[in-house]
């Protein structure tokens, strides 16, 4: 197990790096000037010879290309995202300032989703073709292609302007009706995915010849469901892999929809300034969640299941 | 059920049908110039929604639907079935852009990858893998900042994020037929490498890899989408439903009627796309994602 770990560790590190590295190098391919492009979008008028010329000087914009790349990776590699175009702060600073409401939006946005998904799923796995499986499924199905800002803006017209029961902006202040829109716009395209997702395993599970052994020995259904859940561990832990980048999209849109101050608005902000550190770091910081999150299921999968630890670097079965 | 699946499937494929004809056909549906003049100049045939989606009526901003704007107007007073239809083409052909995009440079990638094997296939691989580790929305978003707002380098990034599952695919396929007799032959009677690629291993790997063609296509719908609701993507004041979106939110409480056609059209774009993926990955037995 550990060597299995200490291997998939070192691909997640190269994965990184690759991440880290694309970024940059599609970022730096785009054309035009970066120093013209953000004193065009902060300021309007045009900036004087003198004054992009100290731009580039500050943010180390005037050194070779391979130089920048290899002082930004270093830096990043210690946490250090460089410093924002827009206000001269730490990218890092601003990165903290917003990423506890992202992460309270997608914490809550998850339990909301594993409330509703797993019941759900187990129920219509239970019956499958049933009445409340064909009725779910067909619900799920609706969700699981409606876009995240589509589904907020439904929620917004039904909530806010229709029932008038919650603010038309995500308000902490407000208490829970002030932030339930976009943590249920957020939970409602996950349980599609969730849902889905337990009810597959479920199944597979229960179809299981050692279920029908059980159920022959008189074993009750709830413990058929019990012990399939158990053994679908596994390919639960390999969901956080899929969830994960739904999730980060997810935040960027809601967080728009209802300027909730978060590490996605902050991303679409620096989008907008043409802020190159900012894009760079969110960007990275959006790579690193997957890849954590896709590490972090694969090791619980290898714990559960010895038979997954024998794979090379990159996946391939010897 | 297999009839009940079938006729899903069925129901999916028209539907993408039906949303790609009014598509093309916008320009002549939806346009203020009349079909059919009198030798005087005054309209014998106008066209069915007689108004240009991008013209400006500050006097008719933000009517309710009703005669005349069967759907309302927005806060410009442009017309919304119009920009509906028109915002179709963009919705459409950039995910079809796209789509094509992904598919071909998957296939050739995942190809060249499954038959040379090697150091080329773990360079490929290790390319899917750092692709995929990033959002594709975030991404395109990075890039599309930094350059000039365009519809076609929108669906060409678009493309250029989706491109790793059939590359998967077709790898697994090229890795599969590598050994194959036929091969074998064509290698002894001295074929090259591309000839290889195309003539034998392309035929045979790219099925499966189109199979997985709708499921492309509704990811790619859906990251256009959110790419011009951020603003982003092809620039105004062309109408697409992402923008119409982004633009209703603003005026939500004084007109929630902007809100339901551009998001129900996104649905079903997405949806029929997804129903039909479903039902290929249920013939061609690939493991959906």
């Amino acid at each position: 197990m550990l060597a299995y770990a200490l291997r998939r560790l070192l691909s997640a590190l190269a994965t990184l790096l690759g991440v880290l590295t694309l970024v940059f190098l599609l970022l730096s391919a785009t054309p035009g000037d970066p120093a013209v492009l953000a004193a065009r979008s902060s300021g309007g008028r045009p900036a004087s010879p003198e004054a992009l010329a100290a731009f580039r000087r500050l943010h180390g914009l005037d050194r070779p290309l391979p130089v920048q790349y290899v002082t930004w990776a270093a830096r990043a590699l210690r946490l250090d995202l460089g410093r924002s175009f827009q206000d001269g702060r730490e990218v890092r600073e601003r990165l903290a300032a917003a990423l506890p409401a992202t992460l309270y939006l997608n914490g809550c946005a998850l339990l909301l989703a594993m409330l509703a998904a797993v019941p759900c799923g187990i129920s219509a796995a239970r019956r499958p073709g049933g009445r409340f499986d064909r009725v779910s499924g067909a619900v799920f199905d609706l969700l699981f292609a409606t876009p995240s800002f589509v589904l907020g803006l439904l929620l917004l017209l039904v909530f806010s302007v229709k029932l008038r029961v919650t603010p038309l902006f995500s308000d902490p202040a407000l208490g829970p009706l002030g932030v339930v829109l976009p943590v249920a716009t957020l939970g409602l395209g996950a349980v599609a995915l969730m849902s889905r997702f337990v009810r597959a395993s479920v199944r597979t599970a229960l179809d299981d010849p050692a279920a029908l052994a059980a159920r022959a020995r008189g074993e009750s259904g709830g413990a058929a469901v019990r012990r399939a859940l158990r053994r679908s561990a596994g390919a639960f832990s390999a969901l956080a892999a899929v969830l994960v980048p739904s999730l980060v999209t997810g935040s960027v849109l809601v967080e728009r929809l209802f300027s909730w101050p978060g590490a996605g608005r902050l991303l679409a902000d620096g989008v907008f300034a043409r802020d190159v550190p900012v894009v760079l770091g969110l960007t990275l910081v959006a790579g690193c969640a997957v890849v954590v999150a896709s590490l972090a299921g694969d090791l619980v999968s290898a714990w559960l299941d010895p038979r997954l630890r024998d794979v090379g670097l990159l996946g391939e079965r010897p | 059920m297999r009839g009940a699946r079938g006729s899903r499937a069925v129901r999916a494929g028209l539907g993408l049908i039906a949303i790609s004809v009014l598509a093309l056909l916008a320009p002549f549906l939806a346009r203020s110039r009349p079909w059919l003049e009198t030798a005087r100049g005054e309209a014998a045939l106008s066209a069915p929604v007689p108004w240009d989606p991008d013209a400006v009526d500050l006097d008719g901003r933000l009517r309710p639907p009703g005669r005349g704007h069967w759907l309302g107007t927005d806060e410009l007073g442009r017309d919304v079935l119009a920009r509906l239809l028109h915002g179709a083409r963009v919705s459409v052909g950039a995910g079809a852009l796209a789509c094509a995009v992904a598919l071909l440079a998957g296939s050739l990638l995942g190809a060249l990858a499954g038959l040379a094997g090697g150091r080329t296939d773990r360079g490929v691989l290790f390319a899917v893998e750092v692709v995929q580790s990033v959002p594709a929305l975030v991404l395109v978003a990075a890039l599309a900042a930094f350059l000039p707002p365009s519809f076609f380098l929108a669906a060409l990034l678009i493309g250029l994020t989706g491109w790793t599952d059939s590359a998967r695919i077709v790898r697994a396929e090229a890795r599969r037929l590598r050994s194959a007799p036929f091969l074998e032959a064509a290698r002894a009677a001295g074929a090259r490498r591309g000839r290889l690629l195309v003539r034998h291993v392309l035929p045979h790997a790219l099925p499966p890899a189109l199979a997985t063609a709708p499921y492309v296509l509704g990811a790619a719908v859906l990251t256009e989408a959110g790419l011009s609701f951020l603003g982003l993507g092809t620039p105004p004041p062309a109408a697409s439903w992402g923008r119409s979106l982004a633009d209703a939110r603003d005026v939500v409480t004084t007109a929630p009627w902007c809100v339901l056609p551009p998001a129900i059209a996104l649905v079903l774009l997405v949806l029929s796309a997804r129903r039909l993926g479903d039902a290929f990955a249920e013939r061609s037995r690939i493991p959906s994602s």
